[in-house]
């Protein structure tokens, strides 16, 4: 029989989809079958109750839930219309050279590590934080809000804009044909034409967020209480995680760790299954 | 390369007295430590000498606090798991931890230098972290919030505070934690209304330690009984230590040892 | 003609053009002007003369350099283990024709590039939980670990890049190898793969430059504070972005923290470099099937 290199290709691009696949369940498998003993264990639901203090053997995580959450939403609320906004200037609101230079900025803010910017938002934003507020200890819900924004931004303006520079291809003659300026062919036929590729931003800018670590870690000050005003100091799913693994012995906050990384998982789900279905109907539009 | 080599030999015996670094001469292992935070500026010293008279040996050394120390030492991730307490009689029991005491430390309240009170007691300290005392006025200090600092769970430095200072009352929710003793200091340092507690040990000019119920914390008051808030600081091993792992627990143990503790602000406890 | 909806947007397009530039220079500005001080030979080699550091004759101690040698040596290891199954899937995605697999797959690559980063590394966590229960002991938290979860991390970025390097050649590209009688194979290596090899190439830069950045997955697999020298792929290592989380929280002195100002413009030069490569490369790659794409 010949050597049919083409079956070999074949086989071996297959193997490597399946290998990824494969992946991607076990590491879904494997965290719900060590999240599921603390759920039949003497546990049960308690562990998703709203107080977590391990001193009197309270491991609830719901606030770290609804941190998580906080931090997500305040980091897109002010993200999304920033994003926004640089689009619409890099697409014709503002000179193009400058347009050009913010294009620019943009993609080189994704190489910008997130540890660095915790790092230096640790010695410039945390003291502004403190004494412009004047109440907390400056490492708050606030200050990593303000942060996360900028550390989702860019993806979520290159996802824009790459959908608006091929809907503002499409609709540019229109534009013109209808006496529009460029700015006015943005506002009222671009964006909302483009509406679904803008709220599939948002989607992948909150699913950014909510599963960033390293800011919520280094900067809401990690306190297990439920968020109530923006400069409480607040513990997210993700840094629950990490200071748990690296300072807890007690089996119980671990059970809690795995339960966090579901709950992570499942809102990831959640997010891609919408992108999903925004982005198909998209397409077929 | 020999030139290196004598170099390396001639400058190692230079640096310290031979002898009990002689133990390592020629020998090869890895050492993983883990555990108490208080105890790593003395594991880094002792590390930084032996790998420069044996590059053979490869000691690493990470944090995590008391609690890392006990499950990573008993699991056998680590071949020493530091603790800044004692370890319960179920640890002891599960794992077949052994324990080797080598400093005391005491653990002191610590507030910003920039505050302006000097002396507290433990039935304030009780009451500022509880939750109810938030202002620094009502101590005599400036009119400023407080911030609570404290340590997570398995913290050995915690546990030393809450048993004896805070007679195991609660720590108010809204406490930001943080992982190690070296970011209380830091956090402490950076915040003018901050209030924490650090072993004694990572006290320096940066931070500030007010007089509790009218002792001052120091190393010699720790030593001499005069500052009751003390602990021991602790390496443990799973079964008893073999191989460069003994090596190392016993230099800790040498005069030399001892010179590294005191230099980092601890008193060496014998064998 | 509804005049506020364009004011409405030009207010945000100039706020945000404002706004974002100034909170990027502040913050690198604070980096810059706290950290440039302590760009030297000490900040890498501690006092340590550079040539027996860099052979690892002479530990460093109070030096980046075991840190450098572990990002480095992390990056190499990592894309090792993510090239084939990263390329070969975006070839498969980009050239099968079984839909339904490719569905499959490609909302499994999507799942995965959601995955958080903590979670990825909880993930190699739980493996060597179950490792050491099974069938190896003595496994431990090590180079291999965190390069597995870093490869999984980085894997949808090789497949998403090398699916849309060979989509967005020509169809008349796949069309010349089959009218030559090539088989599929032969189509990829003699025709897509070289015409689209320098995207691919971009996308081997970027997905080198998460891995190169990415703090909470090595966190939990076997970074730690001081290692020397990474030796070997069983042991645990030092790297640069988790020796900046460190430093953050627990420098000693006034030297350190200027130190950790330092070792993060380290790191931002060497991420923005890596980026700067991949970007490149992809240009190129757009320009030159620019031509025959816009005749489609």
């Amino acid at each position: 029989m010949r050597f049919d290199r083409n079956r070999i290709a074949d086989v071996t691009f297959g193997a490597s989809a399946l290998v990824t696949g494969l992946a991607v369940a076990a590491i879904f498998g494997f965290l719900f079958l060590f999240a599921l003993p603390v759920f039949t264990g003497g546990q049960g639901l308690s562990i998703l109750s709203g107080v977590w203090n391990p001193g009197r053997g309270q491991f609830g995580i719901l606030p770290m839930l609804a941190a998580s959450l906080c931090v997500a939403l305040s980091a897109l609320a002010l993200g999304w219309p920033l994003a926004l906004g640089l689009c619409c200037g890099i697409r014709g609101f503002l000179p193009r050279p400058i347009g050009r230079l913010l294009l620019m900025l943009l993609r080189g803010m994704t190489a910008f590590p997130t540890v660095v910017y915790g790092f230096a938002a640790i010695f410039l934003l945390v003291p502004i934080m403190r004494e412009g507020l004047g109440r907390g200890s400056g490492l708050s819900w606030a200050t990593a809000g303000l942060v996360l924004s900028l550390v989702i931004l860019p993806t979520m303006a290159l996802v824009m804009d790459a959908g608006m520079r091929q809907t503002e291809r499409r609709l540019r003659l229109t534009g013109a044909a209808l006496g529009f300026t460029r700015e006015q062919t943005l506002t009222h036929l671009v964006l909302p034409a483009c509406r679904k590729n803008l709220l599939a931003a948002a989607a992948l800018g909150f699913g950014r967020a909510i599963g960033d670590t390293l800011i919520p870690l280094m900067l809401a000050g990690n306190a297990p209480q439920w968020p109530s005003a923006a400069w409480d100091s607040i513990r997210t799913l993700t840094a629950h995680i990490g200071l748990v693994l690296a300072t807890d012995s007690n089996s119980a906050a671990y059970g809690s760790v795995f339960v966090a990384g579901c709950l992570l998982l499942l809102v990831n789900v959640t997010v891609q299954l919408c992108l999903r279905s925004l982005l198909r109907t998209g397409e077929t539009a | 390369m020999i030139v290196c080599l004598t170099m390396a030999m001639t400058l190692s015996v230079s640096l310290a007295s031979a002898a009990p670094l002689d133990a390592f001469k020629g020998k090869q292992g890895t050492v993983d430590i883990a555990g108490g935070t208080a105890h790593i500026p003395v594991m880094k010293e002792a590390a930084k000498r032996i790998m420069t008279v044996n590059p053979g040996i490869r000691i690493s050394i990470a944090g995590g606090g008391s609690g890392v120390g006990v499950q990573q030492g008993g699991e056998g991730l680590v071949q020493i798991g530091n603790t800044g307490r004692a370890l319960s009689s179920d640890e002891v029991a599960k794992y077949g931890l052994v324990s080797f005491a080598f400093a005391i430390d005491g653990v002191a309240v610590v507030i910003n230098p920039a505050n302006g009170v000097n002396a507290l007691t433990a039935a304030q300290v009780k009451d500022i972290y509880a939750g109810k005392i938030t202002n620094w006025k009502e101590l005599g200090g400036e009119d400023r919030a407080i911030s609570l600092y404290t340590r997570d769970e398995a913290s050995g430095t915690r546990e030393v505070f809450a048993k004896k200072l805070l007679a195991k009352g609660d720590v108010a929710p809204s406490a930001n934690v943080v992982p190690s003793n070296g970011a209380m200091k830091t956090a402490v340092a950076q915040d003018p209304g901050a209030i924490g507690y650090v072993g004694i040990g990572h006290i320096d000019s940066t931070v500030k330690a007010p007089t509790m119920d009218g002792m001052t914390p120091s190393q010699e008051n720790a030593a001499n009984g005069t500052y009751t808030i003390t602990r021991k600081l602790y390496m443990n091993t799973k079964g008893e230590p073999a191989g460069v792992v003994k090596d190392f627990i016993d230099y800790v143990f040498t005069p030399e040892g001892a010179e590294i503790i005191r230099a980092s602000g601890y008193i060496p406890v014998a064998k | 003609m509804s005049r506020p909806a364009t004011y409405f947007v030009r207010t945000a397009v100039w706020g945000a053009a404002l706004i974002v530039p100034l909170a990027l220079a502040a913050l690198t500005g604070v980096l810059v002007t706290r950290g440039a001080g302590a760009l030297d030979a000490n900040l890498f080699f501690g006092g340590v003369p550079a040539l027996q550091a860099m052979t690892g004759r002479i530990p460093v101690w109070d030096g980046i350099w075991p840190a450098c040698a572990g990002t480095l040596s992390l990056l190499g290891l990592t894309m090792l283990l993510a090239l084939g199954p990263g390329i070969g899937c975006g070839i498969y995605l980009a050239t099968s024709t079984a839909s339904r697999a490719k569905a499959v797959l490609g909302f499994a690559v999507d799942l995965l590039a959601g995955i958080p980063s903590i979670v990825m590394g909880l993930f190699g966590f739980t493996m060597l939980l179950m490792l050491r229960r099974t069938i190896a002991p003595n496994a431990g938290a090590s180079l291999l670990l965190a390069a597995c979860c870093l490869a999984l991390l980085v894997l949808p970025v090789l497949v998403s890049t090398t699916r849309a390097a060979l989509e967005s050649l020509p169809r008349q590209l796949h069309l010349t190898g089959a009218a030559m009688g090539l088989g599929k194979w032969q189509t990829l290596r003699h025709i897509l793969l070289p015409s689209s090899a320098r995207g691919i190439l971009g996308g081997i830069l970027l997905a080198a430059g998460r891995a190169a950045e990415d703090t909470a997955v090595i966190m939990l697999t076997g970074a730690v504070a001081n290692a020397g020298l990474p030796a070997g792929i069983f042991s645990r290592f030092e790297a640069l972005p988790f020796t900046i989380f460190y430093r953050s929280s627990q420098y000693r002195d006034a030297l350190e923290l200027e130190q950790g100002f330092a070792t993060t413009l380290v790191l931002l030069v060497l991420s923005l470099s890596l980026l700067a490569g991949a970007s490149k490369l992809q240009r190129t790659l757009e320009q030159r099937w620019q031509g025959i794409r816009d005749d489609d």
